[in-house]
């Protein structure tokens, strides 16, 4: 008990606490500026947020953002963690080189970007160097979003990638060797080896990737604003700007439980998904062995 | 009384938490403070080892030496971020605790909800002779129902540059500031730009709607100068008023500057800078910006773009940070005089001198040299004297100045219907704005 004593007083005051006060302040009018007239509101700031279109908009601009960045980071982690392995000369330089904008702040790497995307910057330059028209990028509603996430991406590729590297280099090489005895081509390799051994990272850099992109608010917050006309607006941006911003301490309490909710609720799916077509497999693999026996 | 019981649970819990313990300063306990001194705490939101800190610093110090024996200022720096964060979460939780300092800064939009919330109250009364020392839009930000909370150190406002080689080689001539360009004048101009500047690949205008508090600072002058208001006389409802016949006509011509090509749909970098730009509408402070880094670039300053029957109308944008005094002050009076002193023709005197922020007395611009021999100066400052208008006095003006940005995106650029926006923001408003009025009944 005395051992993890001083862990749970700070996980109390700084975790626990907060949250079961935001938990009570989700029923409550509670008010930044006034905090006196405070009244308890019951389920309304529930009901409200959902006929609230800015709560709605900004729900729906993260869920794309998820499954626009969810594909594009995971796979990119795993391509990049593939040709690593693959490499024989300057192995570290590449680890370091594709895991450095993991170590850069948000900021930094969004205003960095905000000049490749700039009008005049040097994206479309190179774009207009072979005939393609200028882009708006993050200035134009369609594309604003897409543009993050392949920035947001690029950031954050670098950690799943040591995670794959690490996959990869646990697998065992006999696998392999006794593949090429059967003059498997690469494809069949990876479909039937690489990718079967990977399995149980993949369940966690999907699940990781997906919460992370969830709290997205950073990159919309430097380099847009949540805009062109909210089509970069994220749940959690209206979180902040209704707590911070306008004040209303009990409505974006109400969000951010409804915020936490949606994303223990998607994380167990996900998790219960995965893990019924590893049993599955499982079981498929343990029947084919009793076959073959 | 449930509700009760269980809040003061929670604000307990989080007294508890942040140990937060009314702390009394002992003369003595910081250097200057001594026996027999009213001893007053101000909170500013700079960052104290920047030109606006020191100015800030240097003038409490002054405050200090002159009322020797009778009052002492103690100044603690809460750096905010560009977000409005940092210094307005302190405030914010000390509202919360009771913690609030004697003298708080707030920013000029702010008063309203601060005032409404009574985190700020009233000033000690001002004689009239006080009072006219500052500039009237000065005295009309801080003025609520009659009764004057801030007093501000610094003007502020936005120009419309304009480049004189250009306009000089289109032969347009500028007006002076009691007659300037109505909007059919403005097109007309623009117009005439417009094969001249796309020869040097460049826009008549570099304006863009950034996300933040600029975009009201900058446009809403164009609603005030087309006879249109942004929420009701008494801040409480935005229905008749944002969405009003004026405010179509002011969006759609916002929209008619972007199709018709006479500004970039996208911000590019330095466009005016670069003299790919005839005029640029920018704060007070891209004269210094031109000034210094830009000397190649002859800076014109013309008045701002005016309603087809403006009549003399206050439309120029004004408006900056002032200092208040806590309802949680027992010293209104030394509070008061701390206030009075920050925001005066010295400190101001100081803080142009340091930070080229414009001042907040008419005093101050008579003995800066810069007002009356620099015709760029000199014409904001006219701008501000004759026809300063403060921002929308609302206690939910955050959301006027979100709602109005976006507005201003959705129907300029995005060529979304102007009446059924404004509507939909009317509505956004008035959503926050209930609070407000169910307590008042």
């Amino acid at each position: 008990m005395s051992f993890f004593g001083p862990a749970l007083v700070l996980l109390t005051i700084f975790l626990f606490l907060p949250m079961i006060l935001t938990l009570i302040f989700s029923f409550t009018d509670y008010f930044a500026l006034n905090p006196d007239l405070t009244h308890f509101t019951g389920l309304g700031n529930y009901i409200s947020i959902f006929k609230d279109e800015m709560f709605l908009k900004a729900f729906i601009n993260t869920v794309k953002f998820v499954i626009i960045i969810v594909p594009l980071q995971g796979g990119g982690a795993l391509a990049l963690a593939l040709l690593i392995n693959r490499v024989t000369y300057c192995k570290k330089y590449f680890k370091v080189a594709f895991f450095v904008p993991v170590v850069m702040s948000l900021a930094v790497v969004s205003t960095l970007w905000m000049q490749i995307y700039s009008p005049e910057g040097i994206l479309n330059t190179l774009l207009g160097k072979v005939g393609i028209a200028p882009q708006p990028f993050i200035h134009g509603a369609n594309q604003a979003l897409p543009a993050i996430a392949i920035m947001s991406s690029w950031q954050g590729m670098g950690y799943q990638m040591i995670i794959f590297l690490g996959g990869l280099q646990a697998i065992n090489p006999g696998l392999y060797e006794a593949a090429e005895m059967d003059h498997a081509s690469a494809w069949k390799k990876f479909k039937d080896i690489t990718l079967p051994e990977l399995k149980p990272l993949c369940v966690f850099v999907f699940i990781t990737i997906t919460i992370g992109a969830f709290k997205m608010i950073v990159q919309p917050m430097v380099m847009t604003g949540g805009g062109p006309s909210h089509s970069t607006y994220t749940l959690v941006y209206d979180i902040y700007e209704t707590g911070t911003v306008n004040w209303e301490i009990g409505l974006a309490s109400t969000m951010a439980i409804v915020f936490i909710a949606f994303v223990v609720v998607l994380t167990v799916v996900q998790t219960i998904l995965t893990r019924d077509k590893e049993d599955k497999e499982e079981k498929n693999d343990t029947y084919k062995k009793a076959k073959a026996h | 009384m449930k509700k009760s019981v269980l809040l003061a649970a929670a604000l307990s819990a989080a007294a508890l938490v942040g140990g937060c313990s009314e702390k009394e300063v002992e003369p003595g306990s910081i250097a200057g403070f001594d026996e027999g001194e009213t001893y007053i705490e101000m909170w500013v939101y700079t960052i104290e080892d920047t030109p606006e800190g020191e100015a800030c610093k240097e003038s409490v110090e002054k405050f200090n030496e002159a009322f020797n024996g009778k009052y002492f200022a103690n100044v603690e720096f809460i750096p905010r971020n560009d977000n409005g964060g940092g210094y307005s979460d302190k405030i914010n939780a000390s509202v919360m605790s009771g913690d609030l300092p004697d003298v708080i800064t707030v920013d000029g939009p702010n008063i309203s909800a601060y005032a409404a919330n009574g985190i700020i109250q009233p000033l000690a009364e001002l004689t009239d002779e006080e009072k006219g020392a500052y500039l009237e839009s000065i005295i009309d930000q801080g003025t609520i129902d009659g009764k004057l909370y801030a007093l501000g150190a610094m003007e502020s406002s936005v120009g419309l540059y304009y480049n004189k080689d250009i306009l000089a080689e289109a032969g347009i001539e500028v007006p002076d500031a009691d007659h300037p360009w109505t909007w059919t004048e403005f097109t007309q101009i623009l117009e005439k730009l417009k094969p001249v500047m796309e020869a040097k690949n460049g826009y008549p205008i570099d304006m863009t709607f950034p996300v933040g508090e600029t975009s009201i600072y900058l446009y809403a002058p164009f609603i005030w100068a087309n006879g249109g208001d942004l929420v009701s006389p008494d801040g409480l409802t935005a229905d008749g008023y944002f969405n009003s016949e004026q405010n179509v006509k002011t969006m759609e011509y916002f929209k008619m500057l972007a199709d018709k090509g006479y500004m970039s749909r996208t911000p590019i970098e330095q466009l005016f800078e670069s003299g790919r730009a005839a005029f640029k509408i920018d704060g007070a402070w891209e004269v210094n910006t031109i000034y210094e880094s830009y000397p190649d670039i002859h800076l014109g300053v013309a008045p701002y773009v005016v309603g087809d029957n403006w009549n003399g109308e206050k439309y120029a944008p004004s408006g900056s940070w002032a200092y208040a005094a806590t309802t949680n002050t027992k010293h209104l009076e030394a509070s008061t005089e701390l206030v009075k002193w920050i925001s005066g023709t010295d400190s101001s005197m100081l803080l142009f001198e340091k930070y080229k922020s414009l001042p907040s007395t008419y005093e101050a611009y008579e003995r800066i040299k810069e007002f009356s021999e620099d015709e760029n100066y000199r014409a904001l400052y006219v701008q501000l004297r004759d026809y300063g208008h403060p921002r929308p006095k609302t206690p939910v003006y955050p959301q006027v100045s979100t709602v109005f940005q976006q507005t201003l995106e959705d129907v300029a650029l995005s060529g979304m219907d102007a009446r059924e926006e404004l509507d939909k923001s009317v509505e956004r408003i008035n959503a926050k704005l209930s609070r407000y009025n169910r307590n008042n009944e």
